[in-house]
């Protein structure tokens, strides 16, 4: 079976300390207070593949959460764009959800039209993928059909699975194949290697507590913008921080800012993430269209896993469980999804 | 200096060629590109018009393509931008990004009797309809215009308005809230839905581009459906929070749809079926 191997832990830890020493490598990094955070790899001490979640996703190495965008010079009345940045580097022991969650952005910034910042980063970023082995407190991707192992056939470099004693690497691009290739040890694939990964795949599939049935959903939702859940959960509990928008992995909207020197010489156009949850968000003159929490909320909700379906073709929620890990409230989209398709089967709503 | 043409987030320059004050808040200003790479528009697209330091704003064209590279926006001083560009002087500078959004569909026009409803500043998207009608007639049956404003100062274009109403070719009919002691131009009082009364059209073989307040265009569309027409043939332009103009940024979102690239012009079931409109 070609590009697939079989590597030793011990070998695996020697390609990447290897790695480390010849390109930018980012992976998840150990913290204090047992917090994982995806940062630039400089040595294999505090690399750390045992982790459940990270609060920011590794979509802030490709969708960068800071962007300049050009510099008007006021004197001559001349524009120049920001350069677009030329970046190498690997991005190792990226979830499958959050793997799932950079194709979708994929569908925002390079659809249509092709977002230059976004797309030299995304082209310029080898992708590893870590299989999780366990269920993850709140996470829910198996419902989601994003996880824990990788459902993806394409948008990747390469997949890594864990084993007792080994690792199964499977590298999809060239030039994963290439850099796989430079590590010792390898062995080639058996096919009871692959059927060892397919059973640890079947025990992680069934370690899930937390789920979500998506049949229907995004048709039940719109049917029923009006659902007293909402407002229930927003003026009881939503504190509109923003949190929510800020660690999910899909979130694309961002604002623009300029600012201009002390001396009204230059003035520089830069863009950052934004969030549908500020009160700003929709406000145009005359009103804003959400200027409640209820409908802020709601919008959250029914985008990820309603609206974004008629958009991309797929759900805006791939179940990494983030937005109600750092909820300071602890809202579950899920839960509000829930308690509609129980009205729904209880004959309370159409 | 030339658009990147490759990064539609960075801005072509233009220059503010000439400027028309309307009413006491409201200017129409000239614009004309630096240079004129292929650029064209349809009636009802709109430009990120911007000014260095304070930011941009979307405004729709409110005129044909002038010359080769000039056109019209039609513009009410409401906020830091808007007052901005209204406050530029001839000749100077302002960047612009577009067009941007899919504009009406004027090719559905055919055999129908054609209904422009504006209300307020909604007149300036459709201007360019009604100039591009009276040029090349594309086998509609009558078109006509039904214009309401708060009271007849505020009303744009008077003099064209002026013009219009004498032609032949287009009936316009014209409400305000209330008249002004001036009287400048001839409107009846009431609400823009008052003068749907007075149409004598067949609603079924008619179709309505409508563009105002939320508010208004709700209650319009909903007369024009009660009465008949069909609600695929209704057709409103929405305005909404926008910043990039290529659907990526996010804020002009309503349910699934993008203002600014599936937008702003909806048929009016297409656009409805959301939450957070007032339709």
């Amino acid at each position: 079976m070609k590009n697939k191997y079989t590597l030793r832990y011990e070998s695996f830890y020697k390609w990447i300390g290897d790695l480390i020493n010849q390109f930018t490598v980012i992976g998840p990094v150990l913290k204090k207070r047992r917090q994982t955070v995806f940062e630039k790899l400089d040595n294999l001490e505090r690399f750390h593949l045992d982790y459940c979640s990270t609060m920011l996703a590794p979509r802030k190495y490709i969708y960068r959460s800071r962007q300049k965008l050009m510099d008007f010079d006021r004197e001559n009345n001349s524009i120049s764009s920001a350069e677009v940045e030329k970046i190498s580097q690997i991005i190792i022991g990226i979830h499958p959800c959050d793997m799932q969650a950079i194709t979708v952005l994929d569908r925002t910034f390079l659809g249509d039209y092709t977002d230059a910042y976004y797309s030299a980063l995304r082209d310029g970023s080898i992708t590893i993928v870590l299989n999780c082995n366990n269920a993850c407190n709140k996470g829910f991707c198996a419902s989601m059909n994003t996880g824990p192992f990788l459902r993806l056939h394409e948008g990747y470099d390469m997949e890594i699975t864990r084993f007792t004693d080994r690792l199964l690497i499977e590298a999809k691009t060239d030039r994963s194949v290439h850099l796989i290739e430079k590590a010792s040890g390898l062995k080639e694939v058996r096919e009871a290697d692959l059927t060892e990964k397919s059973e640890i795949a079947t025990k992680a599939t069934a370690s899930f507590t937390k789920s979500i049935d998506t049949r229907n959903l995004p048709e039940l939702l719109l049917r029923n913008i009006g659902h007293p859940v909402y407002k229930d959960t927003a003026d009881s509990r939503c504190l509109g921080c923003t949190n929510c928008t800020m660690v999910c992995p899909t979130c694309f909207c961002y604002n623009f800012e300029e600012t201009t020197s002390f001396d009204l010489k230059k003035t520089e156009r830069n863009r950052y993430w934004d969030s549908c949850q500020e009160l700003h968000f929709a406000q145009v003159h005359g009103g804003n269209f959400r200027s409640s929490r209820e409908a802020r909320l709601r919008q959250f909700v029914t985008h990820k896993l309603g609206t974004w379906i008629e958009q991309y073709g797929c759900f805006g929620c791939v179940g990494c469980g983030r937005c109600m890990t750092w909820c300071p409230t602890g809202i579950d989209l899920t839960e509000m999804a829930i308690q509609i398709q129980e009205d729904y089967k209880l004959g309370k709503i159409k | 200096m030339k658009q990147d043409q490759s990064n539609p987030l960075i801005p072509r320059q233009a220059i503010l060629e000439n400027k028309f004050p309307e009413t006491s808040d409201t200017c129409s200003v000239k614009i004309a590109l630096t240079d004129n790479d292929g650029f064209s528009f349809k009636p009802g697209q709109f430009n990120m018009l911007g000014i260095p330091g304070f930011g941009e704003t979307p405004v729709s064209f409110s005129s044909l393509m002038l010359d080769k590279n000039s056109f019209m926006h039609t513009i009410r001083s409401v906020g830091n931008v808007t007052d901005a560009i209204c406050k530029l002087n001839i000749g100077e500078q302002l960047n612009l990004r577009g067009p941007f959004g899919n504009g009406w569909p004027t090719e559905k026009v055919t055999n129908k009797n054609i209904l422009l409803i504006a209300g307020g500043i909604g007149i300036a998207p459709l201007r360019p309809v009604i100039h591009l009608l009276l040029k090349n007639h594309l086998n509609y049956r009558k078109l006509f215009l039904l214009y309401g404003a708060r009271t007849d100062r505020d009303m744009l274009f008077k003099n064209e308005i002026k013009e219009w109403t004498e032609s032949k070719n287009i009936s316009v009919l014209l409400s305000v809230d209330e008249k002004s002691t001036e009287n400048l131009i001839d409107a009846r009082v009431g609400l823009i839905t008052s003068l749907l009364d007075e149409l004598k059209v067949p609603w079924q073989e008619s179709i309505a581009f409508i563009c105002g307040p939320e508010i208004m265009m709700r209650f319009v569309s909903r007369y024009l459906i009660i009465h008949g027409m069909n609600s695929k043939d209704v057709f409103v332009s929405m305005e909404r929070m926008m910043k990039c103009g290529i659907a990526a940024c996010g804020h002009c979102q309503i349910g699934a749809k993008f203002v600014c690239k599936d937008g702003p012009v909806f048929a009016y079931p297409d656009i409805k079926r959301f939450a957070d409109t007032l339709l």
